[in-house]
Order: structure tokens, then C-alpha cells, then sequence
């Protein structure tokens, strides 16, 4: 086998670079908008209101069990014939936003059970509100096991976005795809494209790993 | 009569009439208790039995079907609007609260601030002092019950008994009139234990408190309370001065409970 470094080096590499930047940003929005996302659901899901709770809890089920890819068709080519025409990569976001809100809803809700009834005990006991409870004692402790959680979401993203490349998003996989058939040449593309994914994920893990050890310097002192 | 008074006693804490459930577990039927003020009282008696129940009411932790809870004769679980009762607002429950500090069996400290950010939090948010103010006052705390070292720990840097004086710290600092003890020493080492006593001893003495203290300690109960109070089912079944409870009790389950712990230790 003879790998082609021509190509590599010059059409591969600096055309997958600028797709990066696609990859990235498509990655870190959709991971920033489920952050809040995530949080709305939990309230939402949590509510008083029985029907307030029900709705979200069955449209949390919804998203949770149709695939994701058919979630960005029906976004993208679906909501069109409703009068909403969106671009590629807003669809994309709005997918990946919902998908994974729903699913940083249940880890924060997790993260906020971890913490012992005896700190919400000893809240009440000392008098504080239920807001002075909840901003500084209960979420700053609960953010050590929910830190790690949303770490693995960035980096499950990131591994998501090729899936854009169906609906003509230039990510990183779309362009990969098109020097393909520019060039009658997969093979460089598509592993660049994987070792492109290796370095992402690392960079990702390792960002998560550096808030993750503060986190827990700062929470719980170790 | 102060506004919220039902009537005026000279009793600290009442319980009238009260029913504590679990679900289908009945931990207090009809009970009912009095404490004078700056009274001391131990509640001694098996696990299970209500002890830790009572000391959750009066902090307003636990809800109870029916009945009652009086402080300096202010209801804690109603209150009275237009003379009739109706369920407590988040304002009056706060004002209640903030007569009584409370003590855990496992300590509960925030594990994310320091002894002395533990003492100051409450007495900032709640007593409105400033930072400085309230700094001062927990220093002074800290200091009392021995621990002038350890401001600036955080608790998984301190031993069992230093948290638990903390925690004891933490109560003060909101300057309460009732404290409740709910098995203080049950989670320590044994050779923390007598540091921890020590600290509620003064305070039991400094007869500035009315104490509540649920204990297995039954040496220390009958040094420094009051008033024993035997509990078993959900109900007192013998209560009097310590000499009289431990040294002639009458009750044939107290007999029972005292022979055994005196077995065990």
C-alpha cells in the first residue's frame, strides 16, 4: 500500500484544518446550549405542576428514543412544510442541543440526589433559604460527580458531528468526504479524519480532566 | 401576649397531643412533653423509639400528622391568622427556626468551606452581621470549644471530634435559645468521645441554653441533665431527676434497657 503524502500534506490536512473550526464550533454551542438546556428540562421534569411535568417527561422520552440523524432530517427537510426553513448547521445545533439537554437533565438530577438529605438538613437547621441553600451548599457539591458526567457529552458531541455530514454541513467528515471524490483518493482522507478525532477527543478529555481537578480542589479538598 | 402566642405558659417547648407517622408506622401517638426554660433534659431509650423524632419536629425537619409544638407558646407547625390556625408562611417558620440550633449525629458540615466559613454562613445570611462581625463572634466560638487552631480547615482535614465541635460551633454561632443534641457521640471514636461531652457539658452548665440531648451516653445523662426522660414506642414510659432513674427505676422495661447497657459497657 502507498500512501499517498502529496495529498496528505496539501489538499488533506489544510482543507480538514478549516473544517475544524466548523467541527468545534457546531461542538461547543450545541454543548453550551445543553448545559442550559439540560437544566430547563430538570426543572421542567421536577415541576409541581402535574402537567408541566408530564409533558416534558414524555417529550424527553421522545427525543430519547427516535436517532438522532432522523431528528436532524425531520429539523432540516421536516419543518420546511411548516413555514420554519433553517440552515444546515442551525439545524444541526438545534439537534444536538435537544438530544443532549435531555440527557444532562438526568445527570444534573443525579448530581443534586448524590448530595447526603443531611446537607439539605443541616441547611434548614442553620436557618438559610431555600436559594442560599441550594447556590451555596447544594450545587457547589453536587458539581463533583456531575463535572465528569457532562466531560463525556462534550467528547460524545464531537463524535456525533460526522453524522451533520447529511445534511451537507462542511464538518470535518463532509470535507473528508469531498476530497474523496475530488481526488478517486478515500483512504487519506478518512484516516485523517480519524486521527483529526483522535487529537479532538484527547484535547476535550484533558480540558474536562484540568475543571474536573479543580472542581475538586476547591469542592471537596482533596 | 407577643403577637403568635396561643397562650402564656412558663414553659419553653410544649408538645400537645402529638402524632408522628411513617407511612403505616406510628412513632408517636398522643404525645405530649413539657421543658422549662434553661432546663436540661436527656432522652434516653432504644433505637426506634422517638427519641430522634421529637429533636426532628422542633427543628421543623420532619412534618407531624397532629397535634401540636409550642415554642415559648407560639405554635411551630400552625399559626394563627385572624384567631384561627392555618399552616405556617415561609417568613414565621423562619423566625421559629432561628431560635433553635442543632447538632448531628453525623456532624453535616459543609465539606466545601473551611470551620470557620461553616459558622459564619447562617449568622451572615440569616442574622443579617457583616462579614467581619460575624468572623469575630465565630472566632471567639471556635475558640471555646478548642479549636483556635483550626479556622481555616476544612472538615476532611479534621478528626471526628474536631468536625463535631465544629458542627457544635456552627450551632452557637446563630446564638440560639433551644439546642438540640441528637446522638452527638454515636458516630465518634471512642476516644473522641470525651472531647465532644466535655464541650456540652459547659454548655449544659452555662445554664444559657434549654438542651435537648438524645444520647446511649448514660453516664454523661445522668451528670449533667436535668431530667431523664425514658422513651420506648414513642412514648415517655418513666422520666424524673438522673439519681432517681438510674439508681431506682420503676418501669420493668427501663430496668430491662439500664441492665443491658450497663452489659455492654
Amino acid at each position: 500500500m502507498d500512501w499517498d503524502w502529496e495529498l496528505t500534506l496539501e489538499v488533506v490536512i489544510p482543507r480538514l484544518l478549516e473544517a475544524t473550526w466548523v467541527t468545534v464550533y457546531v461542538t461547543v454551542i450545541s454543548f453550551l446550549l445543553s448545559l442550559v438546556g439540560g437544566l430547563i428540562f430538570m426543572i421542567l421534569k421536577t415541576s409541581k405542576n402535574r402537567l408541566i411535568s408530564i409533558i416534558a417527561t414524555e417529550f424527553i422520552e421522545i427525543i430519547r428514543s427516535t436517532p438522532l440523524l432522523i431528528q436532524i432530517f425531520f429539523i432540516f427537510f421536516g419543518l420546511p412544510r411548516f413555514g420554519i426553513t433553517l440552515p444546515p448547521v442551525t439545524s444541526g445545533i438545534i439537534a444536538f442541543s435537544l438530544y443532549n439537554s435531555t440527557l444532562c437533565a438526568e445527570v444534573y438530577r443525579a448530581g443534586l440526589l448524590a448530595i447526603p438529605k443531611g446537607q439539605w438538613e443541616a441547611c434548614t437547621a442553620l436557618n438559610l433559604s431555600f436559594v442560599r441553600s441550594f447556590f451555596r451548599i447544594i450545587f457547589p457539591q453536587s458539581l463533583v460527580p456531575i463535572v465528569p458526567a457532562l466531560g463525556n457529552f462534550l467528547v460524545g458531541i464531537f463524535k456525533e458531528t460526522p453524522i451533520l455530514s447529511f445534511v451537507a454541513v462542511a464538518e470535518i467528515m463532509h470535507v473528508a468526504k469531498l476530497i474523496g471524490y475530488e481526488y478517486y483518493e478515500f483512504t487519506e482522507a478518512i484516516t485523517t479524519v480519524g486521527i483529526f478525532f483522535i487529537i479532538l477527543s484527547l484535547i476535550s478529555a484533558k480540558l474536562i480532566n484540568v475543571i474536573e481537578n479543580y472542581v475538586r480542589r476547591t469542592v471537596i479538598h482533596e | 401576649m407577643l403577637e403568635g402566642q396561643l397562650f402564656m405558659s412558663d414553659k419553653k417547648i410544649i408538645f400537645e397531643n402529638v402524632k408522628k407517622t411513617y407511612g403505616d408506622l406510628i412513632v408517636l401517638d398522643d404525645f405530649n412533653f413539657l421543658v422549662d426554660p434553661n432546663e436540661s433534659v436527656a432522652i434516653i431509650g432504644p433505637s426506634g423509639s422517638g427519641k430522634t423524632t421529637i429533636l426532628r419536629l422542633l427543628m421543623t425537619l420532619e412534618k407531624m400528622q397532629e397535634g401540636l409544638v409550642y415554642i415559648d407558646d407560639e405554635p411551630i407547625n400552625m399559626m394563627k391568622v385572624n384567631d384561627k390556625l392555618v399552616p405556617v408562611s415561609n417568613s414565621y417558620i423562619r423566625r421559629i427556626r432561628s431560635k433553635i440550633g442543632m447538632v448531628f449525629q453525623n456532624f453535616n458540615l459543609f465539606p466545601h468551606m473551611t470551620a470557620l466559613q461553616n459558622c459564619i454562613e447562617s449568622p451572615v445570611h440569616t442574622k443579617g452581621l457583616s462579614k467581619t462581625q460575624a468572623i469575630d463572634e465565630s472566632k471567639k466560638i471556635l475558640d471555646s470549644v478548642g479549636l483556635s487552631d483550626k479556622y481555616d480547615n476544612y472538615p476532611s482535614q479534621l478528626s471526628g471530634g474536631q468536625q463535631q465541635r465544629v458542627a457544635i460551633a456552627r450551632a452557637l454561632a446563630m446564638r440560639p435559645e433551644i439546642l438540640l443534641f441528637d446522638e452527638p457521640t454515636s458516630s465518634l471514636d471512642p476516644e473522641m468521645i470525651g472531647e465532644v461531652l466535655n464541650v456540652i457539658r459547659d454548655l449544659i452548665k452555662s445554664k444559657k441554653y434549654t438542651v435537648l440531648l438524645a444520647t446511649h451516653q448514660m453516664g454523661f445523662a445522668k451528670e449533667v441533665s436535668d431530667r431523664v426522660c425514658f422513651f420506648n414506642d414513642g412514648n415517655i414510659i418513666e422520666e424524673g431527676k438522673p439519681e432517681k432513674i438510674f439508681n431506682n427505676p420503676k418501669n420493668e422495661r427501663l430496668k430491662k434497657f439500664l441492665s443491658k447497657i450497663l452489659e455492654a459497657s
